[in-house]
């Protein structure tokens, strides 16, 4: 196995293009030694906060205020504080959180499937891409729970036994939902957490201090850790279970929009109503989901100094992921313009005109520009390797990826059948106050996350590095 | 830019004359029994020429697809394999062949073709002779191009063993996704969708090529074991390249389960009188059978058969699974074409075995002849060596 010792540079050129194909690139630059890696993904935990990691916090905390505040109001005063109205009586709520289900499926796609597929660049991103998954998932969540109208009574939602006789309706694919949603969010939960329990070892031994606060925090990791002792044993049962939370989580990576996508598939709606539906809405989120990953990442991997843990290699990658993603949802689109008018459907036919045309055009070409058309630069080797790029380019994604969702759902229900009924949506202050609290409530976690957890996995990027293949021998370690 | 640092021990054997010989036998007795149905059971000819057609695009086109993906995502494990998956891809050389027995009939199989009424006129533009026939020309020609330039770099680069050849197939692979995606759903939606004209689902180009996509790795596992157990093939292709072939099949058919599922339950859903009756057609009399069958055949036994580790590694029942994935995308095509002109019920007759033995029979027959003029590996890849060094 001459070929897998040489030095990792002699597979790639400066500029990303390959310089060798016989030789593996490596996932992680400048071989550090197992030990740097520990340093410098325990750094920010260990450290003290930094002043702009508290102004990012005060900044996001402050949006989650303001989140606060008007679900406070919703909750107070009704959903009447929202522009839903009929027609429009699914808005602003519904896109906010078929958006942020979006988001929320990188993470699982990186860690499990991507697992399964034995792509190994996905080590250095796995663990935040997953802890993003469930911020986005928890920011979803609460828009349909206040949606129902009656916050305070979720456990309806539940079909159990109970002498109010309140009985769930299994036709309808927003109870799908509830379930698709809560096994998705515990699933992905336990896989996160299993992935940390080897590094919450590392921290807890790596916690000597004898302050009050060291012994807290040694107390925390030891209780989260479980006891990890790094024996053989619990490596090769740990290995298991990831495999097998992998294998469970992938169907739910597909299932979760799929049934996202039946709550306007299986109406009889133009515009809702179309086969191509699950799929797309799957390739969708993975476009958005790894949009947001990029945006968050650029900025961790600069002011964490992991550059050379989380790769423009690895971000060139993602950024092709989002390339192809965004064509396969250009496909949809195209599909369904194609579809309408084959179908000969008047009225499918005048939905998808009016969609593109009509008074929400202006959605219609945010969309559009945004989604099928600005990642279609990362064509070009440079522009998927630049990081300023890349990044206008991401939020480029989430911004269309918002619109897509706004054009489905309010277009459609604006102008159905019958021109008499036909309306116009105007959100409210609460609308806007919630869809930006959102993103508050996503960072303000997120910050919480970087600051208390290892934002790369400590166990898992060590097995990427030369030290863990086979062919590696010598070495002095 | 330096080459592999040993030599791969990869020595052209010739495969047995008698291979060769039993592909000739088997496609000369289905040419001549489906010969003779044309002149006496000539409907059931022609509209399994629809499925003959199909099916081999469909091996050949995903065989490329296959080879374009190796390129695309830098894999390994199928380094090895590849060249087995370029040979199964010059099927597309023949396609235009297999495409000619159906253009004369196109008025007996194709009701738009000569029927026309409200929703029909509407779709016109599309659905005319003409514009079909051109579609289909350059289908085929697109699909022949990329072949060509696939292939001949490969097979040039046994030879020179230059690593740009691997670079410039990199990028034509970039080109080539897009393009496969949309002429696979065109030529789905040309021969199989507007066989009942008023019916339409945007999922269907997807469900074909998730379909096509797991014969054709049906195919490919059948030849590459078969060839790789009997010493045709380099040493060092072991359970694990066997396994991610597997893994293939695995995921293509729950991939075109839940393609199928989606467009199903969707439309039923729904309810909507023009999308219902494509199902309602074959969920009525023995159809029934058959979409039940298929459910079966294409997801419940792929599921148990394939999802263990010791089965994908397996040569034997691998081949098993392979012959069992193979079936299942031909009942698929079955299901979707014959309802249309056997409204009443499935039948069989010899008819069918004889195009079958055709596409068997010109498969082997394909193989064998390729392997007479080329390596079997791709020996001047330089991936080769990591590819027969991939373990799971």
């Amino acid at each position: 196995m001459q070929v897998a010792n040489r030095p990792s540079s002699d597979a790639l050129n400066s500029d990303g293009t390959i310089k060798d194909f016989a030789v593996e690139p490596s996932v992680v630059l400048k071989s550090p030694s197992l030990h740097d890696l520990t340093e410098v993904i325990s750094r920010p935990i260990e450290a003290k906060a930094t002043l702009k990691w508290y102004i990012a916090l005060a900044v996001s905390a402050s949006l989650l205020m303001l989140e606060m505040v008007c679900w406070g109001i919703s909750f107070y005063y009704g959903s009447g504080m929202w522009g839903n109205n009929i027609p429009v009586a699914w808005a602003f709520p519904i896109v906010n959180f078929v958006f942020w289900i979006g988001i929320g499926h990188a993470g699982t796609l990186i860690s499990a499937i991507l697992f399964l597929f034995r792509q190994k660049w996905r080590n250095g991103i796995a663990r935040f891409a997953e802890g993003m998954t469930i911020f986005a998932v928890m920011c979803a969540g609460l828009f349909p729970l206040f949606h129902t109208g009656r916050p305070w009574l979720p456990l309806y939602l539940m079909p159990y036994p109970n002498k109010h006789a309140v009985w769930v309706n299994f036709l309808s694919p927003l109870v799908w939902d509830v379930f698709a949603v809560s096994t998705y969010f515990t699933v992905s939960l336990f896989f996160w957490y299993t992935g940390l329990i080897p590094d919450f070892a590392t921290l807890r031994d790596r916690t000597l201090g004898k302050d009050l606060i060291s012994k807290i925090k040694k107390s925390v990791y030891s209780v989260l850790s479980l006891g990890w002792r790094f024996s053989n044993r619990h490596w090769r049962h740990y290995e298991r279970v990831y495999l097998i939370l992998a294998g469970l989580s992938t169907p739910l990576v597909l299932s979760v929009h799929t049934i996202v996508s039946f709550d306007f598939a299986v109406s009889g709606l133009p515009g809702w109503h179309t086969t191509i539906f699950p799929p797309y809405f799957v390739a969708g989120a993975i476009f958005s989901g790894f949009a947001m990953v990029v945006t968050v990442l650029v900025f961790i991997r600069y002011i964490f100094d992991m550059q050379h843990l989380i790769t423009v290699e690895t971000l060139e990658k993602m950024n092709k992921i989002i390339l192809l993603t965004g064509t396969i949802v250009g496909y949809a689109y195209g599909m369904e313009f194609f579809i309408a008018w084959y179908s000969g459907n008047l009225i499918e036919q005048f939905t998808f005109i009016n969609r593109a045309f009509g008074p929400y055009a202006w959605a219609y070409w945010i969309m559009i520009s945004c989604n099928v058309i600005s990642p279609q630069m990362f064509w070009f080797r440079k522009l998927r390797r630049s990081v300023p790029i890349m990044f206008v380019i991401s939020i480029f994604v989430n911004i269309g990826m918002w619109f897509e969702r706004y054009v489905i759902t309010v277009t459609s229900l604006a102008r159905d059948f019958l021109p008499s009924s036909w309306g116009w949506y105007n959100p409210t202050l609460v609308d806007f106050g919630l869809l930006l609290g959102s993103f508050g409530m996503f960072f303000t976690l997120t910050l919480l996350f970087v600051k208390f957890m290892p934002v790369v996995s400590i166990a898992e990027i060590k097995s990427v590095m030369d030290e863990a293949k086979p062919s590696h021998h010598g070495g002095d370690h | 830019m330096s080459s592999t640092t040993h030599a791969i021990h990869y020595e052209k054997k010739h495969l047995p004359a008698s291979a060769g010989t039993l592909g000739w036998g088997v496609l000369i007795a289905g040419l001549a029994v489906a010969g003779a149905s044309f002149a006496m059971d000539p409907m059931r000819a022609k509209y399994s020429s629809i499925m003959l057609f199909m099916f081999l695009a469909g091996v050949g086109i995903c065989s490329l697809f296959m080879v374009s993906i190796e390129y695309l995502a830098g894999a390994v494990w199928s380094t090895p394999l590849r060249r087995v998956f370029e040979i199964l891809a010059s099927s597309l050389l023949f396609l235009p062949l297999f495409a000619l027995p159906i253009l004369p009939f196109m008025q007996e199989l194709y009701l738009w073709t000569h029927k026309t009424d409200d929703i029909l006129a509407r779709k016109a533009a599309y659905l005319n002779q003409p514009f079909f026939l051109i579609r289909l020309a350059l289908i085929l020609g697109i699909w022949i191009l990329f072949y060509k330039l696939f292939t001949g770099r490969s097979y040039k680069q046994d030879e020179t063993r230059d690593q740009d050849l691997t670079r410039k197939n990199v990028k034509l692979s970039a080109v080539f996704i897009p393009v496969f995606g949309i002429s696979i759903t065109a030529l789905s939606i040309d021969f199989l969708m507007s066989l009942e004209p008023h019916w339409f689902s945007t999922m269907f180009g997807v469900n074909f090529f998730a379909g096509s996509l797991v014969a054709a790795l049906g195919v490919i596992t059948i030849t590459v074991i078969l060839l790789n157990e009997n010493g045709y093939l380099v040493k060092g292709i072991i359970g694990d390249h066997y396994y991610s072939l597997g893994f293939g099949m695995f995921a293509g058919c729950v991939f075109w389960t839940y393609t199928a599922f989606s467009q199903g339950m969707l439309i039923w859903y729904a309810n909507l009188p023009e999308e219902t009756p494509w199902f309602l057609n074959r969920w009525e009399g023995s159809w029934k059978v058959i979409t039940i069958a298929l459910l079966l055949v294409h997801f419940i036994g792929p599921l148990f058969g394939l999802i263990q580790r010791k089965n994908k590694r397996n040569p034997s029942r691998m081949i098993f699974m392979a012959a069992w994935v193979i079936f299942a995308h031909v009942l698929d095509l079955y299901w979707i074409v014959v309802p249309v002109f056997q409204p009443e019920g499935p039948s069989l007759r010899l008819t069918e075995f004889g195009f079958i033995a055709i596409a068997i029979g010109f498969l082997i027959v394909l193989v064998t002849q390729q392997a007479k003029k080329k390596n079997l590996v791709a020996v001047g890849d330089p991936k080769l060596q990591r590819g027969l060094a991939f373990r799971l």
